[in-house]
């Protein structure tokens, strides 16, 4: 008995709040432009600070909102992210 | 009566940060501004007020159910999961303290202080109204000490203090020294 009651116990409880927090993602959305997702999985992400920004997220960020130059990523020099950053760039804001 | 004297007792005679020594890690890390001390003392009053309301709901089912043992392991669930609601919440309609708390909001889950106000919620065997009071009474004490901590935090910084005492080590030095102060506070409540 004590093994199926902690069993449905825990199982409820993990699926209201489960269900809870999957609701309230869904209301509390913050709309992003999807450009920053995009250009933050073409970034290296060593989090290395050499483009000035503390981590790649806040320089993908910096691209997209503040205009920022997207040359500046060292590591990612030699593979061509530039210029698949100004790829990503091009695309129109839906 | 009873409830008042909860009340006070869980703000300055068993103050959780300055007496009974949990949440620390809070408190020595969002404590060097004022306005992020403010944001971090709501939301901390905020999870802890409802997860003790649900703990202590969750506790007579637990009884009830003679699974008493699983009490640490549904504790920390409501709490992960209020927490996840307030990130959710605050990264919606505040960004710049989301921004601001950083790290220490997520670590909220794991901070003693609330687990630890739920288990004693229990331990006390508080009923519905004293756990409500107990609980608000230990966020407001939690804010008024991590406010305190940081205005005289900010006053510091401004001060000539030797190259060996700067930063942390004052600010641990000034911690300790806070916590004698409210030592006499003791004898104040008898409950």
């Amino acid at each position: 008995m004590v093994v199926l009651y902690s069993a449905l116990l825990l199982g409820i409880l993990g699926f209201g709040f489960g269900a809870l927090l999957a609701y309230s993602a869904k209301v509390f959305e913050v709309k992003e432009d999807p450009r920053i997702e995009e250009i933050i999985s073409v970034l290296p992400g060593a989090n290395c600070g050499m483009c000035g920004y503390p981590g790649c997220e806040a320089y993908a960020r910096a691209i997209v909102k503040k205009n920022e130059d997207p040359g500046k990523c060292v590591p990612g020099k030699a593979s061509g992210v530039e210029a698949k950053i100004r790829e990503i760039l091009k695309k129109k804001v839906e | 009566m009873k409830i008042f004297l909860i009340f006070v007792s869980a703000i300055l005679v068993h103050n959780f940060v300055l007496q009974r020594f949990l949440g620390i890690c809070p408190f020595l890390g969002v404590s060097k501004k004022i306005d992020t001390a403010i944001g971090m003392s709501f939301a901390v009053l905020f999870v802890m007020v409802l997860a003790s309301s649900i703990t202590w709901f969750l506790e007579g089912i637990l009884r009830a159910l003679g699974i008493g043992f699983l009490r640490t392991i549904v504790f920390i669930l409501v709490i992960a999961s209020l927490v996840q609601f307030v990130e959710l919440f605050m990264k919606k309609f505040s960004p710049a303290l989301y921004e601001a708390l950083g790290i220490y909001l997520p670590l909220i889950t794991t901070n003693c202080a609330i687990l630890g106000l739920a288990i004693l919620n229990v331990q006390l065997e508080y009923g519905f109204l004293e756990m409500l009071f107990h609980s608000i009474g230990t966020g407001v004490g939690f804010g008024l000490a991590l406010i305190l901590f940081a205005s005289i935090r900010e006053k510091l910084d401004l001060q000539e203090v030797p190259k060996s005492f700067q930063g942390t080590a004052s600010a641990l030095i000034t911690a300790g020294l806070l916590s004698m102060a409210f030592m006499g506070f003791q004898g104040l409540v008898k409950l």
